[in-house]
């Protein structure tokens, strides 16, 4: 290197010139060339004996394995020797033969006798082919191998069961494709390179630590003159400007790590208590970003991360159970605070306009659903519709949590009434997992809440157990205000101290969190044991009205205490519960803060914050009627469907547009995105369900949407039970109980994409050529067999895919939409295999299903069991390959066939 | 590709030869007329160090190595399709040790012969297409893993004739699979690389319990529930050319384009993120007329020495493990023209044999070596 770049230092040192300054400057060029060249060769020089000592290090490394390889191959012949195997033996005969005939030959003066070699009972023996060149082998007899039927050739390729966006890396576009010409040996052919230059890897190259210690080293020895930033630059063979940076950079990274040095030892204190400095929304930051709103789940492959975050403008309606209204959640609950001071108060009630008004819990009952999905995901409304049943269920298990829940201090131990449940880790256990998915921090935060919990617990001293919890409110009740308040105090001693030992302790969370897990595999029996518990109880008296004097005194201080996260915490709980602290104390807060507390900050904070949720509840109440009364008015020509119907109209030739959510907070105006763009608005879109551009499904009944008749099936979208009025599907065999039927007693026909009401399609031998797909059963017309799935990727990166597919002369492409292709080459599922032909048996149909489009494969007539599957690709007339041609066309268009840019299957 | 930095420069081996060791021709064989692929001595067996096979064309040929540069054919296998034409084979052996010789060519149906009883013992159907290379575990000789066009990577048990592992999916080749190597010591580790111009590094560790079970497998093979591996454990984009050789040289790795040279180099794989790392490139062995692809090197038992053909018929032998990297001999022979697709060094290295388009084998002998 040092040799090749001196050279071209000194050339531009030869600038001609007369002027002394010059040539002095050019004297001292040369000493920094010769400074710096000696540097690289210092460089050079430490890299070969840094090469050197690896391989050293390296061979020795490798010596003991092939030493052990080498020990493990005469292990190999020892027991062959030893082994009664017949069948061992041919091959080592065969050498024995070879060994002796060529002692014979010895003997026989070098006179070659190939051809006598002694005959054994195996056909074939060794043949000895001398020195002398040109002898032909073909005098051993060959042992034939059975020919076996070769497969017809595929790339391999992964399963998926839905469509999959295509990540970054797998783009070919801009990435350099050789091919080599099948038939003519080793001609390489580089892709077409006309169209794209790769460029992109030498952009931004990194400082190596060589370079940096050039660099600096040549600074310090002749400064940093604009000469030597050339020469290092030249040296580098970068920009002048870049080397400068670097320096700069270099500099201030050597005065950091002083400094750093210095104040080192400070730093390491603060650290433990990191995570109760963020606040909320740095912790649910993996949640905003990597949930999927539309598939429920996390990392969605079709979606892709960091979507659009969509507030829907429809809130739901916040959590409320009638149970909580009237039972204390625990031993720090501000009902209990509130009873002992109840004497005192009584006639004078505190914060009147406080009042929460409790929602009926007949309308209210659609409504419950657990604060996960509600925090999780807008739609969350349609699931309690299909499933009642189970919302009623978490009821239960939400008023058993209750009930577990409680937080008992030391003195309570006098006191028999006690649950045997080890409630606390348990309840956490679960809350943890909850929170496992959303992101790492907050799981970290509720880690640690539950060891501050732990220690809470173990605190506590073993109480006798009895089996019933709720005499214990009676007597609770009865408490005198001052055990209320050594209750309150001794608490806070016992929360503090274990939290610091805990911390020093630094327990691996790994192990805790199986241990979480572990108590939540346990949990449901235990659930199941105490609903009906929970269920008889039925205790009336709501007075949260009542402010207790106790609590009012820490108002002041209150506010101070609270860090960001729970501050966060609170915030969320107040979205999702209301004013409800037992709920938000249990679920959010658990061991930070008791219910009391959250109370108290609840009304501290009453004053400044404006709390929103009874105005949002009320108008999320009268869009919803305002709804009901659009329903009633609903008609097939009602205003939603304008576009939609234009569409239909419209349509045939066009590619179906991408759906996009829009995020408007009102009714659509113009500038809502999917107005824009042509679209409806979904279930997923922001703006109220009142949008007049929404698609707001159909009514069919006894039609069961399989016919245009119906809005969907005519808009070729699949019903949506969140969205039309009576669709719905059976499930089961009914032995669970039949659910509530909307409408007549006619299933919807129209949700087999979203249900995978696939029939089973088998992969074999194509009676026409290589693979193709075949039926199992016997299905009639129209019916759904399957989706083609498929890379959903754009149409710049398909015509580029489109020509390499081209070269041989198969292509899984399959026009989707405005924006993206399907290309089933690497992941796709069997249908993928199915074949062209002019006169198919199944048609393909690009349908909507819940906001996305696929593609659903179905009978174009009724097919017999174990029929081989073909459908018309439907190539764009010029761009077919000459096999999808119609008989008449391929004569003439024969000679275009090459030019043809890509071929793409339509539905 | 992007210039290398100051400072990480490979060491480059000279041309110069060191006359270290001098070859000369002992013998040819005129196998037929169609191109040999492969040659390949049995190292997995002691008692047939001296035994070597070739393939070409729809034919497996077994030989052996004699004193005096004699060679004696052992056995002949003919496959019935005349449309096969084997690319590859390796030597392989069942648990009992009854030695395999395991092929694969342009039909993708990979051929498990017992060379002990001069039988088929079993036909791998399941590649998508031809197969480029097949490669033997030397830790545990019945397992073997193909290279196939079909962009994927297969393990597989010979023993049981089970396919375990499928090395393909989302992270994987995006083109032809070309070269494929087991890590000599690191029993979970491959490594391949092929026409999508990378060298891949995948990791079985997750999955051993299915290697595992292989062996134990009563059932029918086809029931196997066979897993993919859709990601490599590192990406190493090395050439910018077609590559299609790649041996382990203990931690290091030994790989080939069409550049006119083999180039060593470190995989320094980060733990945190799989996938990406960087390479530390270590050092070259010059090849001249080395640019058109599939010509595979092989190494000595102990890896000292490496043999590659050219596209003119000559022999470069490299000192691996030395550096700088010292040339041991440059073969040629007035006769010798044709492209080398292939060598195979015997146990010590005192014997080369190349294998030609030309159909021949040429055996060369280090002179003084007895």
């Amino acid at each position: 290197m040092s040799s090749k770049d001196t050279p071209c230092a000194s050339a531009s040192r030869l600038d001609p010139s007369k002027d002394s300054q010059i040539v002095e400057a050019s004297q001292s060029r040369k000493d920094i060339v010769s400074i710096i060249d000696s540097l690289k060769k210092q460089v050079a020089a430490e890299r070969c004996v840094f090469i050197k000592k690896r391989m050293e290090e390296n061979k020795e490394k490798l010596m003991g394995i092939t030493n052990h390889v080498y020990a493990l191959s005469k292990e190999r012949r020892c027991n062959g020797i030893n082994g009664t195997n017949k069948n061992l033996g041919l091959l080592v005969k065969r050498q024995g033969d070879t060994l002796g005939m060529l002692n014979g030959l010895d003997l026989n003066n070098g006179e070659k006798d190939t051809n006598g070699a002694q005959e054994d009972n195996h056909a074939s023996s060794a043949v000895l082919i001398g020195t002398s060149f040109g002898v032909k082998n073909n005098i051993v007899r060959p042992i034939k191998l059975p020919e076996v039927k070769k497969l017809p050739p595929y790339t391999t390729w992964i399963f998926l069961d839905r469509n999959q966006r295509m990540t970054e890396d797998q783009s070919v576009v801009g990435r350099r494709r050789i091919y080599y010409d099948q038939n003519g040996g080793e001609a390489l052919i580089c892709s077409d390179s006309e169209e794209e230059i790769v460029e992109e890897e030498e952009d931004k190259r990194e400082f190596g630590n060589c370079e940096d210690y050039i660099l600096r080293k040549a600074i310090q020895e002749v400064g940093s003159s604009d000469d030597v930033l050339d020469l290092l630059a030249q040296c580098f063979s970068r920009r002048p400007c870049e080397v400068k940076a670097r320096y700069e950079l270099l500099t201030k990274e050597e005065k950091d790590a002083l400094f750093i040095k210095k104040g080192n030892i400070e730093d390491n204190t603060q650290m433990d208590d990191s995570f109760f400095d963020k606040d909320l929304d740095a912790a649910l930051d993996s949640f905003d970003n990597l949930f999927c709103r539309r598939c429920l789940v996390f990392d969605c492959r079709l979606h892709g991360c960091s979507q659009d975050l969509v507030f829907p403008a429809d809130k739901q309606l916040p959590w409320n159970h009638p149970d909580e209204e009237k039972v204390p959640c625990g031993m720090h609950c501000y009902r209990l605070a509130q009873k002992s001071e109840s004497i005192a108060t009584m006639s004078s009630p505190v914060h009147d306009g406080l009042e929460e008004k409790p929602v009926p819990s007949s309308c209210s009952a659609g409504n419950q659903i657990s604060p996960r999905k509600k925090g999780a995901n807008p739609s969350a409304g349609r699931k309690t519709k299909s499933n009642q049943s189970e919302s009623a269920s978490s009821n239960a298990r939400n008023a058993s949590e209750s009930s577990e829940s409680e937080i008992r201090p030391r003195q309570d131990s006098a006191s028999i009434h006690h649950s045997s449940s080890p409630p606390k880790a348990k309840l956490v256990g679960k809350c943890g997992v909850r929170k496992r998915n959303s992101k790492r921090v907050a799981e970290r935060v509720v880690v640690c809440m539950r060891k501050r919990q732990k220690k809470m617990v173990t605190s506590d001293s073993d109480s006798v157990v009895s089996g019933c919890i709720w005499p214990r409110d009676m007597k609770l009740r009865s408490n005198s205000r001052k055990e209320n308040e050594e209750a309150i105090s001794s608490q806070r001693k016992v929360k503090t101290p274990p939290i610091r030992k805990s911390r020093r302790k630094e327990s691996p969370i790994q192990e805790s969190k199986k241990s979480a897990l572990a108590e939540v595999h346990d949990e449901p029996s235990d659930e199941m044991a105490k609903g009906p518990l929970v269920a008889t109880s039925d205790e009336t008296s709501r007075k949260e009205e009542f402010v207790d004097d106790n609590v009012c005194k820490h108002e002041a201080t209150g506010d101070k205490s609270w860090k960001a996260i729970e501050k966060g915490l609170f915030a969320k709980g107040l979205e999702i519960f209301g004013r409800n602290s037992c709920l938000i104390s249990r679920n959010l807060l658990n061991g930070m803060r008791t219910c009391a507390e959250v109370f108290q900050y609840m009304n501290c904070t009453e004053n400044k914050l404006s709390y929103r949720g009874s105005e949002l509840r009320t108008r999320s109440r009268f869009v919803r009627r305002r709804g009901r009364v659009r329903r009633l008015k609903y008609t097939w020509k009602s205003a939603g469907y304008h576009s939609i119907r234009k569409r239909i109209t419209e349509r045939k030739d066009q590619p179906c547009r991408q759906y996009n959510p829009c995020g408007c907070q009102s009714a659509c105006g113009k500038q809502c995105a999917c107005l824009l763009n042509g679209t409806c608005c979904e279930k997923y879109c922001g703006c109220p369900k009142s949008c007049k551009n929404r698609f707001r499904g159909c009514h069919c009944a006894k039609s069961q949407c399989r016919s245009r008749q119906c809005p969907c099936f005519a808009a070729d979208r699949e019903c949506d039970p969140d969205v039309c009025r009576n669709c719905w599907v059976g499930c089961g065999d009914g032995t669970l109980g039949v659910p509530s039927q909307r409408g007549d007693n006619y299933e919807c026909r129209n949700m087999k994409l979203l249900l995978k009401q696939q029939q089973r399609v088998l992969l074999g031998r194509s009676d026409v050529s290589g693979w193709g797909a075949f039926l199992k059963n016997s299905v009639g017309k129209h019916e759904y067999l399957g989706e083609y799935t498929g890379e959903l990727i754009s149409h710049r990166e398909a015509d580029k895919r489109g020509k390499i597919y081209d070269r041989e002369n198969s292509s899984f492409l399959f026009n989707l939409n405005d924006q993206f292709v399907l290309d089933a080459y690497r992941k796709g599922d069997k249908l993928k295999f199915a074949n062209h032909s002019p006169d198919p048996n199944c048609y393909a149909k690009v349908i909507m299903v819940a906001g996305d489009h696929r593609v659903g494969i179905f009978a174009k007539e009724r097919i017999n069991a174990g029929e081989e599957l073909f459908y018309d690709y439907r190539y764009e007339p010029d761009r077919a390959p000459a096999w999808a041609k119609k008989p008449e066309a391929t004569g003439s268009k024969k000679e275009e066939v090459s030019s043809s840019g890509r071929a793409k299957k339509l539905a | 590709m992007a210039k290398t930095a100051i400072g990480c420069e490979p060491t480059v081996g000279s041309l110069a030869p060191s006359k270290k060791r001098e070859y000369k021709v002992t013998n040819r064989i005129q196998e037929g007329k169609r191109p040999l692929y492969a040659v390949a001595f049995n190292f997995i067996d002691a008692r047939y160090y001296n035994v070597f096979a070739t393939v070409g064309g729809n034919r497996v040929t077994v030989y052996q190595c004699l004193e005096g540069g004699v060679i004696a054919a052992l056995q002949s296998y003919v496959d019935e399709d005349k449309d096969e034409s084997f690319y590859t084979l390796s030597w392989a052996c069942n648990i009992d040790g009854t030695p395999f010789l395991v092929a694969g060519g342009i039909n993708g149906i990979i051929r498990v012969i017992d060379a002990g009883s001069e039988k088929i013992y079993k036909s791998f159907v399941g590649h998508g297409d031809s197969i480029n290379e097949i490669r033997t575990q030397a830790l545990k000789p019945s397992l073997v893993v193909s290279a196939s066009k079909d962009e994927s990577v297969r393990l597989w048990n010979v023993h049981t004739g089970i396919c375990i592992l499928i090395f393909a999916g989302a992270g994987g080749h995006r083109n032809e699979v070309l070269s494929v190597d087991f890590h000599p010591s690191d029993i979970y580790r491959i490594a391949s690389c092929g026409m999508d111009n990378t060298v891949k590094i995948w990791s079985m560790k997750e999955f051993w319990t299915y290697v595992e079970k292989s062996f134990t497998w009563t059932d029918l093979p086809s029931k196997f529930p066979t897993k993919y591996v859709q990601f490599p454990v590192f990406i190493a984009s090395v050439h910018s050319n077609y590559v299609d050789c790649n041996r382990w040289l203990g931690d290091f790795i030994l790989s080939k384009s069409v550049d006119n040279e083999i180039v060593l180099w470190e995989p320094k794989t980060k733990e945190q993120t799989p996938g990406e790392g960087a390479i530390d490139i270590l050092q070259k062995y010059p090849v001249p007329e080395c640019d058109i692809w599939f010509i595979k090197f092989s190494c000595d038992f102990h890896y000292n020495a490496a043999a590659i053909g050219n596209r003119e018929g000559k022999i470069f032998v490299w000192e691996l493990q030395s550096s700088p990297p010292v040339l041991i001999a440059r073969l040629s022979h007035v006769q010798c023209k044709s492209p080398i697709r292939q060598t195979a060094m015997s146990f010590d290295g005192s014997t080369i044999l190349c294998c030609c388009e030309d159909g021949t084998i040429w055996r060369w002998d280090a002179v003084g070596a007895s």
